[in-house]
């Protein structure tokens, strides 16, 4: 079976688009078609236009703008020949079956025999997607569900007919989970497949239950969101996001083919306030506003929501409910919270477990589809074992609710277990049978119930993950880089050097560091505690340095952000291997600080010997300045190169799930033949750079774009990056760099501006620009 | 031997040398607070308490409160003694001209309330009351309720009380049961017991205004569901006029051990007419207004008593002759020495003094912090202030009750069996001591105040306000060899407190239980540290005024000497309680209950 090398997509609509962006994203050339408009000069405006849209959007849809260029841009009249150069040939039309077959019969009629054809339907089955279009094309096709906005959502739902080949689902599916980073599951050709068959339901039932029970949207947003593990957008809000207009039409379609006994008729009701707020344009975020919207009648901005009872916007309250933290009480609690989250999710719940056998086989495709496309921290399955499946079973039956036939199996077992170190899932037959990971996936959560911990504190803990590597984990609050962490990483860099090949830096929290504790910090500073900061501040460039001269690769492995001392260590390190959706940056002097873990000193090192730059050491040390002090943060990994905070030789994975097989695949690869570095010397220009680059920020300044304090911090940088009062005829010494670092660092600190900052940004959790 | 003198010149120090209190003068609304007027204020509040209110102090002691047919008889001369207050303006000196007081900054006025409390604590509690319902009042009431009470309360015409505590609920006051509700008239019924009210009922004026905590009817369960009622002995005409009894009445005044001659009263509230102050629901927050300012007033108690008993004793141990000195005989044509001579003496005397006079130093520096709040126009300056002020009230509650207590403890064993009976009226400041460790929240919840509330807000932004200044006075004194006696002991015992401050931020956040088993031990430590820093500040001020030959040597020689006493004898036990500190609390959290 040939690889996927060039693909096309038609239908250049926001889903359209955004997948070709994001095969785009995987280095793959993408051809995209649309129609003619009526009229037009340029017979590919459609596509070509929603290409330059999506280099505008934010959240980005492209990794980086040189992704763009991977799109070809055309027409569905002049260049269907073009798809028989493609393996791959997603349709994402309008949701009309004549129009997608028509399409199809010319697809047919230009592709090469060996090319995949799927659909991005959402509300048509397979089998009349393919009935009447003959055994070639029903071989070759299947349905590839993205999830809006396709480069962030990391779940594809493919369906196969009982034609398709096994070899077309293996080529896309491969395609989908190594280049663009696609968690799949396989799911059978039924309405609304799993993610959306679920959440729809849930929606719709969180919606009718609000409106009984009188709540404000506020309250059942509130109560629908953290304890439950959902996003604090919780209902009404995701309702916004996604677009109210859509919600007949889902509803409708779901209606329609779904079987009459499916309880989502029961909660399918008329609800003549949504049917209004439509009617007037209140569609959501991208209209008018929807449940909630910022009311700027008068000049002012006032945030508003809607009263579910009267249909009149009224200004936004929080919603004042005293809330238990588990799950289980908050079903548990006889209150207004209680009884409605026990409403919803008791029918939720209840209508997941209906959903296996009958759209997937297994239990963890299901609470994946519902963690990665509707972004719940626990899977329905695995909050029915928070709950209990013996309590949930007898509150059901209380309460005269049906108890689904996967509950009666379970007979109050749970869903999931552990046994012998790995992780079963109970099938619908009622026996466990292993929760098995794709082939190659490695997944650090796996390994730590099979062992040990090598060594462990508070904030951080060592792994053996096997062939002579050791995986340092961070397990501190946000993963936020404290002085236990330095401890810990100095005793591994020991551990590591005795007994392993290399070492692999990673985890998999959310976010790979948030930088240094600045809790920890502000509460040092407000202690005077001056002694104790500058040894955290120093311990930490000894312990990053070490890092670097290990006599073993170190490879650090991140996924999302990694900020301030996040991004330093991964500088200090002999590699990276870093997630696609990396969010790398030096933001020290948004908070009033310049970088002092060696963040100034690899920085330069960097742009001067992988720059690209012209001559001399002035080049250099003026990009390095602008980076950090406008505290940029790369938006991926493929711009996290472009801004030197990756080097060129570092790798990218596109899948979260195969970052760590890769950094250990990296990590073993350098250690067959390691030499650590030699140690460098900097060339820095003095005083006169310094200088330079301060007029530059007060030019900012007096235009208003950098604000006093900005200026202060600038000119604290710009003495560590020009070098202090060196001149390029005495280069510096490692140390001497990180000297320079340390004590603009401290002086900083000192300054109430600098306090300011950190305060607020930990109370706020916002920049203060004083 | 009871005798007592203000101590002026002391006062006068910590007012103007070692804070600079004149500065106080350029606040707005402050103006007027120079020393020309100042120092008349203080030298007649010594007057008064000297002469009018220091002669009932054990009178009013042996006699006490009585209850006849619902009504509280003071002591014999406390009516008189009341009038003379009264007319001399001292129960309005420290409130707002706008409602007929004489807006003194607090900083002077909380050297006249020491004097009180070192003269007749008892007798102190009736306007002190007072002021903590003009306060409460003040802040939160209605323009109306301000128009109507706040005149007579600053007059002293009327007085005022504090009603939290009921049978079933102290310190948890989520617990209270009084009923408010509402009527169409806009005022509430009020129903309820209430016990523990000082000054709840007697004969020193003609109406009482009971501030009083109670649940509307819609209320949230616990502390989110109180409410202030404004409810007023005898009901007020429309004309200001005093009208029909109210339903509040005295069912029982409290025997004690001691403050006597304060009545210490159960409140009944039987339908009582009141109304709200502030906002329903939200009484906790108009309370804590009275509270804080309360606490910090009974720290002053602490301080007051420790004078009076240091006072005493010191006279005691001059005129008291036993045996002779350890070093040879000092005075050989007496029968015996004064015992004064013997270093053990010396002990407790200097205990006694170094504590008044630090307590009295600290103090001044809260109080300047609580006039920068009241009246500075500057929002960064008022912050800073609050944070000081938050940060450091559950330091001088606890700090100088407990110091107090063990002050008037010394200056009866100072006088041996004539401390001990009552003839002297050394015996009776410790009785007076004991409650200032109870009342307004005990100092076990001050010390969990301090280590759960004020400790880790904002990430320890109030810590700031006192950890900062003292790194700078260490800083810039590092090489001052005429102040590193004092500095250096400062500059130990501050590290202690920086370490163990950390060690309580990091075990704290993940087992409290940790946190409040060190809370108490903390406070003191803090607080040693915090006098430490005045004693050095008061010795770098002495030893200015040294060079500067002002003809006071003596006094600013006795400053240096007690600064030294103080760092040798008496900071060191910062050390044992940092090594009890991190040591852990495991020995109280997992003794076995039953084995108790």
């Amino acid at each position: 079976m040939a690889d996927i090398a060039k693909v096309a997509v038609i239908g250049a609509g926001v889903m359209g688009a955004g997948i070709a962006a994001h095969v785009a994203n995987a280095g793959v050339p993408v051809l995209l078609l649309d129609i003619v408009p009526p009229g037009a000069t340029d017979r590919n405006a459609i596509a070509a236009g929603a290409i330059d849209k999506m280099l505008k959007v934010e959240p980005a849809p492209f990794m980086s703008k040189t992704a763009a260029r991977l799109i070809t841009p055309g027409n569905t009249e002049d260049d269907l020949e073009k798809l028989a150069e493609c393996d791959w040939i997603i349709e994402a039309v309008v949701e009309r079956l004549d129009i997608k077959q028509a399409l199809y019969r010319r697809i047919q009629a230009a592709r090469k025999p060996s090319s995949v054809v799927s659909s991005n339907t959402s509300t048509i089955p397979l089998a009349a997607l393919v009935e009447g279009m003959g055994d070639g094309f029903a071989r070759d096709f299947c349905i590839t569900h993205f999830f809006n906005p396709p480069r962030y959502m990391r779940l594809l739902e493919v369906v196969a007919g009982p034609q398709t080949r096994p070899e077309a689902i293996a080529a896309v599916s491969r395609f989908a989970d190594f280049s663009l980073g696609k968690s799949v599951i396989t799911c059978k050709d039924r309405p609304g497949f799993i993610a959306n068959r679920l959440g729809v339901y849930w929606l719709q039932v969180a919606v009718v239950e609000a409106i009984d029970a009188g709540l404000a949207v506020e309250e059942a947003d509130a109560i629908l969101g953290k304890p439950i593990g959902v996003p604090k957008t919780g209902v009404f809000g995701l309702l916004d996001l996604v677009g109210l207009d859509l919600m007949p039409h889902i509803n409708a379609s779901m209606s329609q083919a779904l079987p009459s006994e499916d309880p989502f008729h029961a909660a399918n009701r008329e609800l003549p306030l949504i049917a209004q707020m439509i009617e007037q344009g209140y569609t959501g975020r991208k209209g008018k506003g929807g449940f909630y919207r910022l009311n700027r009648d008068g000049g002012g901005k006032v945030k508003e929501a809607i009263s579910l009872t009267t249909g009149e916007y009224r200004p936004e309250r929080k919603a004042e409910l005293e809330l238990p933290k588990k799950f289980k009480d908050l079903l548990s609690s006889d209150s207004k919270a209680g009884r409605y989250a026990w409403r919803v999710m008791a029918r939720t719940l209840s209508y997941a477990a209906m959903l296996v056998p009958e759209v997937v086989d297994d239990i963890a495709s299901v609470d994946e589809a519902m963690r990665l496309g509707y972004a719940w921290k626990f899977g329905p399955f695995e909050l029915i074992d928070q709950l209990g499946a013996e309590w949930f079973t007898a509150r059901l039956e209380q309460d005269g609710l049906p108890v689904p036939e996967l509950l009666r199996v379970a007979h109050g077992q749970s869903f999931y277990r552990v046994q012998d170190g790995c992780r079963q899932m109970l099938g619908p037959d009622g026996n466990y049978r292993d929760v098995v990971r794709p082939e190659g996936v490695l997944w650090l959560e796996d390994i730590k119930r099979t062992r040990a911990s090598l060594l462990k504190n508070g904030s951080a803990a060592l792994w053996d993950i096997g062939d002579g590597v050791a995986c340092f984990e961070f397990t501190s609050k946000l993963n936020t880089i404290d002085q236990d962490i330095m401890t810990l990483l100095g005793k591994a860099l020991k551990l590591v050097e005795r007994e392993y090949k290399a070492l692999v830096i990673y985890n998999e929290g959310t976010n790979f560091s948030a930088g240094a504790n600045l809790g920890l910090a502000l509460f040092a500073l407000n202690i005077a505690a001056w002694p104790i900061l500058e040894q955290t501040v120093a311990g930490g460039q000894v312990t990053y340095k070490a890092v670097k001269y290990a006599p073993f690769p170190v490879v650090g492995a991140p996924s999302g952000m990694a900020l301030g001392g996040g991004c330093e260590i991964l500088l200090h390190c002999a590699a990276v291997q870093a997630h696609a959706e990396s969010y790398i940056g030096l933001v020290e002097c948004g908070v009033g600080l310049v970088p002092a873990w060696g963040g100034c000193k690899e920085m330069l090192q960097r742009w001067k010997t992988l720059g690209r730059l012209p001559n001399g050491p002035m080049p250099a040390v003026v990009k390095v300045f602008e980076t950090i002090s406008t505290a940029t943060v790369a938006k991926s990994a493929a711009e996290a190169k472009e801004l030197l905070f990756l080097r060129p030789s570092d790798g990218i994975t596109m899948n979260r799930y195969r970052l760590l097989a890769d950094a250990k695949a990296r990590a073993l690869e350098l250690a067959r033949d390691y030499a650590p570095p030699q140690e460098g010397e900097w060339i820095l220009p003095g005083e006169g750079a310094a200088i330079g680059m301060r007029m530059a920020a007060e030019s900012f300044h007096r235009r208003g774009l950098a604000t006093p304090h900005d200026l202060v911090v600038s000119t604290a940088l710009a003495e560590v990056l020009a070098g202090g009062d060196a001149d390029v005829t005495r280069p510096l010494r490692e140390d001497d760099v990180l000297e320079l670092e340390r004590s603009r660092f401290m002086a900083l600190l000192h300054s109430p501006d600098t306090v300011a900052r950190i305060e607020h940004v930990l109370e706020t959790g916002k920049p203060l620009r004083n | 031997m009871a005798t007592y003198k203000a101590p002026l010149r002391d006062m006068r120090f910590v007012l103007y040398e070692l804070h600079n209190g004149a500065a106080l003068a350029q606040l707005p609304g402050l103006e007027d607070m120079t020393p020309e007027l100042i120092d008349p204020v203080i030298e007649e509040a010594a007057k008064v308490c000297e002469e009018v209110l220091l002669p009932l102090n054990r009178s009013g002691d042996e006699e006490g409160c009585r209850l006849e047919n619902g009504v509280v008889r003071t002591p014999k001369g406390f009516i008189e003694a009341y009038r003379l207050f009264r007319e001399g303006g001292w129960t309005g000196i420290a409130c707002d001209p706008a409602f007929g007081g004489q807006g003194v900054s607090h900083s002077a006025n909380a050297l006249v309330e020491e004097m009180i409390c070192s003269s007749n604590l008892s007798f102190g509690l009736y306007p002190g009351l007072t002021h903590g319902a003009y306060k409460a009042l003040y802040t939160h009431g209605s323009a109306a309720l301000k128009e109507r009470y706040l005149p007579k309360l600053v007059d002293g015409i009327w007085s005022g009380t504090m009603c939290l505590t009921e049978p079933q609920c102290g310190t948890d006051l989520g617990l209270s049961r009084t009923k408010a509700v509402p009527q169409d008239d806009g005022s509430y019924r009020l129903t309820g017991t209430k016990i523990f009210i000082s000054a709840g009922e007697h004969d020193l004026t003609e109406n009482i205004i009971h501030l009083v905590l109670a649940r509307l009817p819609d209320a949230p369960k616990g502390i989110k569901g109180i409410s202030l009622f404004l409810v007023p002995k005898f009901l007020v005409n429309e004309d200001g006029s005093i009208g029909a009894r109210n339903g509040v009445s005295c069912g029982a005044i409290e025997h004690k051990m001691g403050i006597k001659a304060s009545a210490t009263c159960v409140i009944n509230f039987d339908d009582a007419t009141g109304w709200l102050v502030g906002e329903p629901h939200k009484g906790m927050r108009a309370m804590f207004t009275m509270m804080n300012e309360e606490r910090l007033a009974v720290g002053l108690q602490g301080l007051g008593l420790a004078e009076a008993s240091y006072q005493g004793a010191v006279a005691y141990a001059r005129e008291r002759l036993q045996g002779r000195s350890l070093s040879g005989t000092k005075y050989p044509e007496k029968s015996a020495d004064p015992i004064i001579v013997h270093p053990d003496i010396r002990r407790m005397l200097l205990t006694m003094r170094s504590t008044a006079e630090g307590c009295r130093a600290l103090g001044g520096w809260v109080a300047q912090a609580v006039d920068v709040q009241n009246h500075t126009s500057d929002p960064k300056a008022k912050r800073d202030a609050e944070d000081f002020i938050a940060l450091m009230t559950p330091i001088v509650k606890a700090l100088f009750t407990d110091l107090g207590f063990e002050a008037t403890n010394l200056g009866i064993q100072v006088m041996g069996g004539h401390g001990y009976i009552r003839e002297h009226g050394m015996e009776q400041y410790i009785r007076d001591a004991r409650i200032a460790q109870i009342y307004e929240g005990t100092n076990g919840i001050q010390a969990l105040d301090l280590v759960g509330r004020k400790l880790g807000a904002h990430m320890g932004r109030y810590l700031r306000q006192f950890f900062h200044p003292v790194a700078a006075f260490i800083t810039t004194h590092a090489d001052d060899k005429a102040l590193e006696r004092y500095v250096d002991p400062l500059t130990k015992a501050f590290v202690r407190l920086q370490q163990a401050t950390g060690q309580l931020a990091r075990v704290g956040l993940s087992r409290p239980e940790e946190a409040g088993a060190a809370a108490s031990e903390y406070l003191r430590l803090f607080g040693l540290v915090a006098l430490a820093y005045q004693w050095a500040r008061m010795a770098e001020v002495s030893l200015t005024k040294l060079e500067e030959k002002t003809g006071e040597d003596d006094f600013y020689r006795a400053k240096l000497s007690t600064a030294s006493y103080f760092m040798d004898k008496v900071l060191p036990q910062t050390g044992s309680l940092f090594a009890s500190i991190m040591a852990g609390g495991a020995t109280l959290t997992e003794f076995p209950e039953a084995a108790f």
